[in-house]
C-alpha cells in the first residue's frame, strides 16, 4: 500500500477505534500530535492504539512505554507500521 | 432532615428541560428507552468515551452541578453501572480468547465511573461513593444521604441513580421471567395479567442539602426490606406512617411501584389496604422497570409536589381532589425488595 | 459519642483460610501468589496469581452451601462471614433481629462466572442456574437469605476501596442509630473479567509483585474475602474486643478514570481526612498498611502523599505481596491485618522490595517485629479516584 493510502486509512481507523465524535479523518494533519496539545488523546487511548496496531496490522508492542515513541502523530505511527507490519 | 431543591431526570417521557409529563411517550418491542438530549455542554474528547450510562448520568447531573453553589460530593445508586460497556469488554474476552483487548470498555464497565466521572468533570474532591444493592440501591444511596446531612447540615450533596437495558440485562431478565414475553403497550400494562413487565430506564439526578429554606420537598423517611412475607412489609408501613407522619396528617398520594407482573399484585394491594382513602397513582408505564426506579417515583413526586397536579394517565384511583402534601411511594423489586420512601412538600 | 469496636473477624485469602492461618503467614512472610492450579484462563502460565486452592465444589461441601446458582464469590464470602460471625458469638437472634446490617462490597459478584454471563447474555432459549447470581448484590442477599437477616442490607462498589467504604458505611450507620450492630466487609475472587481488564491497562506484573520497588512491574491479581462485626463499645461490655474503628475518610482524587494524580491529592486527602476524623495528628500513626498494589503510579503517588503528609513516615507495608490485590477484599482483609497488628503488637514485613523508589526513597517494612502499635491506618485506593482511609486504634 501506498504511505498517502496507509495514512488515509490508518487516519479513518484511529476515528473510528477511539469514537473520536466531532473528528474528520481527514482534518487529521499527518504532523499533528496525537496526546497533549493535537488531537487531546490520553493514556487510555494509547493502550487502544496498541489494540488497534495488532489488531489492524499484526504488530505486537509489549510494553507501552515503546508504544509512546511510536504513537507521536501519524506520520510515525505510518512508518512504523510500513517497516513492522505482518498483515 | 434531607431536602430536595432542584431535581432532573432522563427517562423515556419527556421529563428533561421542557417537561410535559401528560402526553405518555410509548414502549418500542417492550422496552421504554431513554429521550437522549444533545449534551452540548460534555466535550467531545470527553463524551466518546462513555457509555450510555455514565453518559445520562451525567446529562441529569449537569444542569444541577452547573446551578449548585457549591458541591461536597456524589451520593449515587445503581444496581448494574455500564452494562452496555460490561457486554462489550465480556464479548472482547470471548471473541479474542482473551488476547489483547481494549481497556477503555472495561474501565467504563465499572459501576462507579459514574460519580467516578462526575467528580472529576467537576474537579470535586468531596465524598464519592456508588451503591449497588440491586433494587434498593437508590433506597441505600438515599440512607447515605441522610446520614451526610444529619453530620453536615450545610453541606450540598449531589444525589442520584442511574441504570440503563441492555441486550445484557435485557436477556437475563427476560430468561428469569422479569420481562413480558408477549408484546405489551404503556397504556394497557396494568391490565396483562401475565408475568413480567417492560423493560426501562432512567438518570435522575438531585440537588440536596439540610436547608429548609426553598426546598421543593422532603424525604421524610425511607425504609426496605428484603422478604416475600407481606405481613412484614404491612407492618413495616404501620410503623413508618405511626412514626413520621404528624397527628391528623395524612397520605395524599401512593405512588405505587405496580408493574404489570401479576405475581405482585398481592404485595401492592396490601399497600393500598392500608393507605385506603387514599389516591393511588402508578409510574411503571412510564418508565418500565428497573432496579432504581424509584428515583423516577421520587422526581415524579416533586413534580407533583410542585404543579399540583396529577395526570390522568397516572391515575389508579382517585379519592378528591386536594392539595398534594404527603407523597409515599412503596416499590417492590421482584417480588423480595421492598421500599418505602416518604415525602412532603416544602414551600 | 460511643466509640465502635470490633468484636469478630474472618478472612480467607490466598495465605490462608482462617484469620490464624493469615496471621501465621504473615509472621511467616508467606507469598500466596502462585501460578493458577484451578482457575482456567488463558494467562495461567503467564503471570502469577493470589488463588485459593480450594475447588469451588469443595468450598460448597465446606459450608455445606449447595443451593443452585451460587457462585464462587458468594462462598468465599460466606466462609469469611462464618468465621467473623462466629468470632463475635452472634447468636441467631442477633442476626434476624432488624438491627443487625450487613454492608458488603463486591468489584465482580457474580461476574467470576465469565462463560455463562456470556452465554446468557447473548441466548435466548433456556438460562442457567445463575441467572439471579450475576450482580454485584447477589453475594449479600445469599448471605442475608441464608442467615434471615432483617436489617438494612447494601452493597456498596467503589472499585477497589469497596471493602474501606464498606466498613465506614457500618461505622456510620451504627452511629446513627440505623442499626445496633453491623457486620462488613468484602469479597472478590479471580475472574476473566478483571484479569482481562487490568491485563488491558498493561498493570499486571509478569512476575510477583514487588510493592514499593523502584524496579515494580504491576500487580498481581488475587482473591478473598474478610468481615468485621462492629458494634457499640458499650454494647460489647461482655465481649473480646479487637479494636476501635476509629477515624475515616472517603474523597476522591478527580484526577482520571484509573490513575492517581501525579501529587497524589486524593489519597492525600483521604489519609489526612481519617487523621481529623480520628482526632489524632499524623505523628499519632504507627504503623501504614499501604495501598501499594506495586503499579507504577500507584506506589509513587501514595509515597509522595505519605511524604506530603507525614514529617516522619512511619512504619508501612503492603500486603499485596503477600496475598496478591483482591480489589473489592482488599480494604476489608487489609483491616483484618491492621486489626491483628493491634492485637498482637507486632508488624509484619512487606515482601519483594530490593531497591526503595529512588524519587522517594521509602522502603516498607522489611523484617517481623513486636512493637508497640496505638494507630494503624489502612488505606484503599480505586478507580474512578475512590480514595478511602480507615484508622484502627487499640481499646
Amino acid at each position: 500500500m501506498e504511505t498517502a493510502a496507509l495514512k488515509e486509512q490508518l487516519k479513518k481507523q484511529i476515528v473510528e477505534f477511539l469514537n473520536l465524535l466531532s473528528v474528520k479523518p481527514e482534518d487529521i494533519k499527518d504532523d499533528e500530535p496525537l496526546f497533549g496539545e493535537g488531537l487531546g488523546l490520553d493514556s487510555i487511548d494509547s493502550l487502544e492504539l496498541i489494540v488497534l496496531l495488532g489488531r489492524e496490522y499484526g504488530i505486537d508492542i509489549k510494553d507501552p512505554k515503546e508504544g509512546r515513541k511510536i504513537l507521536v502523530d501519524v506520520n510515525t505511527m505510518v512508518a512504523y507500521i510500513e517497516k513492522h507490519r505482518t498483515k | 432532615m434531607l431536602y430536595i431543591h432542584q431535581s432532573t431526570c432522563i427517562s423515556a417521557q419527556q421529563t428533561f428541560l421542557d417537561v410535559d409529563i401528560n402526553t405518555l411517550h410509548e414502549a418500542v418491542d417492550n422496552k421504554l428507552k431513554v429521550i437522549e438530549p444533545t449534551y452540548e455542554s460534555i466535550p467531545p474528547g470527553i463524551l466518546r468515551r462513555m457509555g450510555k450510562v455514565v453518559r445520562i448520568g451525567i446529562g441529569a447531573a449537569l444542569p444541577l452541578i452547573r446551578q449548585a453553589t457549591s458541591l461536597d460530593g456524589f451520593i449515587i445508586g445503581t444496581a448494574n453501572g455500564g452494562m452496555e460497556d460490561c457486554i462489550k469488554f465480556l464479548n472482547q474476552i470471548i471473541q479474542y480468547e482473551e488476547g489483547v483487548l481494549t481497556p477503555g470498555s472495561f474501565v467504563q464497565s465499572t459501576p462507579n465511573a459514574i460519580a467516578g466521572q462526575l467528580g472529576l468533570f467537576t474537579k470535586n474532591k468531596g465524598y464519592n461513593i456508588t451503591h449497588v444493592h440491586r433494587g434498593l440501591a437508590f433506597e441505600n444511596a438515599i440512607i447515605d444521604a441522610i446520614m451526610l446531612l444529619t453530620d453536615h447540615p450545610g453541606n450540598n450533596y449531589l444525589l442520584g441513580a442511574v441504570d440503563e437495558i441492555s441486550a445484557y440485562n435485557y436477556n437475563i431478565e427476560m430468561l428469569s421471567g422479569w420481562y413480558k414475553k408477549e408484546p405489551a403497550t404503556c397504556k394497557e400494562l396494568y391490565q396483562t395479567n401475565s408475568i413480567g413487565s417492560i423493560a426501562g430506564e432512567s438518570a435522575v439526578a438531585f440537588l440536596i442539602n439540610g436547608d429548609q429554606a426553598n426546598a421543593v420537598a422532603q424525604i421524610v423517611a425511607v425504609d426496605h426490606i428484603h422478604t416475600s412475607d407481606i405481613s412484614i412489609i404491612e407492618n413495616q408501613l404501620k410503623y413508618l406512617l405511626q412514626h413520621y407522619l404528624l397527628a391528623g396528617e395524612k397520605i395524599d398520594i401512593l405512588l405505587s411501584g405496580e408493574n404489570g407482573d401479576n405475581r405482585l399484585l398481592k404485595y401492592y394491594a396490601a399497600i393500598e389496604n392500608i393507605t385506603a382513602d387514599t389516591t393511588v397513582a402508578r409510574f411503571k408505564h412510564m418508565t418500565g422497570e428497573y432496579a432504581t426506579a424509584s428515583a423516577f417515583a421520587v422526581w415524579l413526586a416533586c413534580e407533583l409536589f410542585q404543579t399540583q397536579h396529577i395526570p390522568a394517565h397516572i391515575v389508579k384511583n382517585q379519592t378528591s381532589e386536594k392539595s398534594i402534601k404527603n407523597i409515599l411511594i412503596y416499590n417492590n423489586y421482584k417480588g423480595a425488595q421492598h421500599s418505602f420512601i416518604l415525602l412532603k412538600k416544602e414551600n | 459519642m460511643s466509640r465502635i469496636v470490633v468484636t469478630g473477624i474472618g478472612v480467607i485469602s490466598a495465605i490462608g483460610n482462617t484469620v490464624a492461618e493469615n496471621r501465621t503467614a504473615l509472621q511467616e512472610g508467606k507469598c500466596g501468589i502462585t501460578s493458577l492450579s484451578l482457575f482456567p484462563s488463558r494467562y495461567a502460565g503467564l503471570m502469577p496469581f493470589g488463588e485459593i486452592k480450594i475447588t469451588t465444589q469443595e468450598l460448597q461441601e465446606r459450608l455445606n452451601a449447595k443451593e443452585p446458582g451460587v457462585t464462587r464469590t458468594s462462598l468465599l464470602a460466606l466462609h469469611a462471614f462464618v468465621e467473623a460471625i462466629q468470632d463475635s458469638k452472634l447468636s441467631d437472634k442477633d442476626m434476624r433481629c432488624f438491627d443487625t446490617a450487613l454492608i458488603g462490597a463486591s468489584t465482580v459478584g457474580g461476574m467470576c462466572l465469565t462463560d455463562e454471563l456470556y452465554s446468557d447474555a447473548n441466548k435466548s432459549d433456556k438460562g442457567s442456574d445463575y441467572l439471579a447470581s450475576y450482580d454485584f448484590a447477589s453475594v449479600n442477599i445469599y448471605l442475608q437469605e441464608r442467615y434471615k437477616m432483617a436489617g438494612i442490607v447494601n452493597t456498596i462498589n467503589t472499585a477497589c476501596s469497596s471493602s474501606a467504604n464498606a466498613i465506614m458505611y457500618g461505622v456510620r450507620l451504627i452511629k446513627s442509630g440505623r442499626a445496633k450492630r453491623a457486620i462488613v466487609g468484602g469479597v472478590d475472587c479471580l475472574a476473566k473479567f478483571t484479569i482481562n481488564g487490568f491485563n488491558a491497562l498493561h498493570i499486571l506484573s509478569p512476575d510477583i509483585c514487588t510493592p514499593f520497588d523502584e524496579q515494580r512491574k504491576g500487580l498481581n491479581l488475587g482473591e478473598g474475602a474478610a468481615f468485621l462485626v462492629l458494634e457499640k463499645e458499650e454494647d460489647a461490655k461482655d465481649k473480646k474486643i479487637y479494636a476501635v474503628v476509629s477515624g475515616y475518610c472517603n474523597c476522591n482524587d478527580s484526577f482520571h478514570p484509573s490513575s492517581l494524580s501525579d501529587e497524589g491529592d486524593g489519597p492525600y486527602l483521604s489519609m489526612k481526612g481519617a487523621l481529623e476524623s480520628a482526632n489524632l495528628s499524623a505523628g499519632d500513626i504507627s504503623f501504614i498498611n499501604a495501598h501499594g498494589t506495586a503499579t507504577e503510579n500507584n506506589d509513587m503517588v501514595e509515597s509522595k502523599a505519605m511524604l506530603r503528609l507525614f514529617d516522619t513516615i512511619p512504619s508501612f507495608a503492603s500486603t499485596k505481596s503477600n496475598t496478591g490485590h483482591t480489589l473489592g477484599a482488599a480494604g476489608a482483609i487489609e483491616a483484618v491485618y491492621s486489626i491483628l497488628n493491634l492485637t498482637y503488637q507486632e508488624i509484619y514485613p512487606g515482601l519483594n522490595c530490593k531497591e526503595p523508589i529512588a524519587a522517594t526513597g521509602l522502603l516498607p517494612v522489611q523484617t517481623y517485629q513486636k512493637r508497640a502499635l496505638q494507630h494503624i491506618m489502612s488505606n484503599s485506593f480505586g478507580f474512578g479516584g475512590n480514595c478511602t482511609s480507615l484508622i484502627f486504634s487499640t481499646i
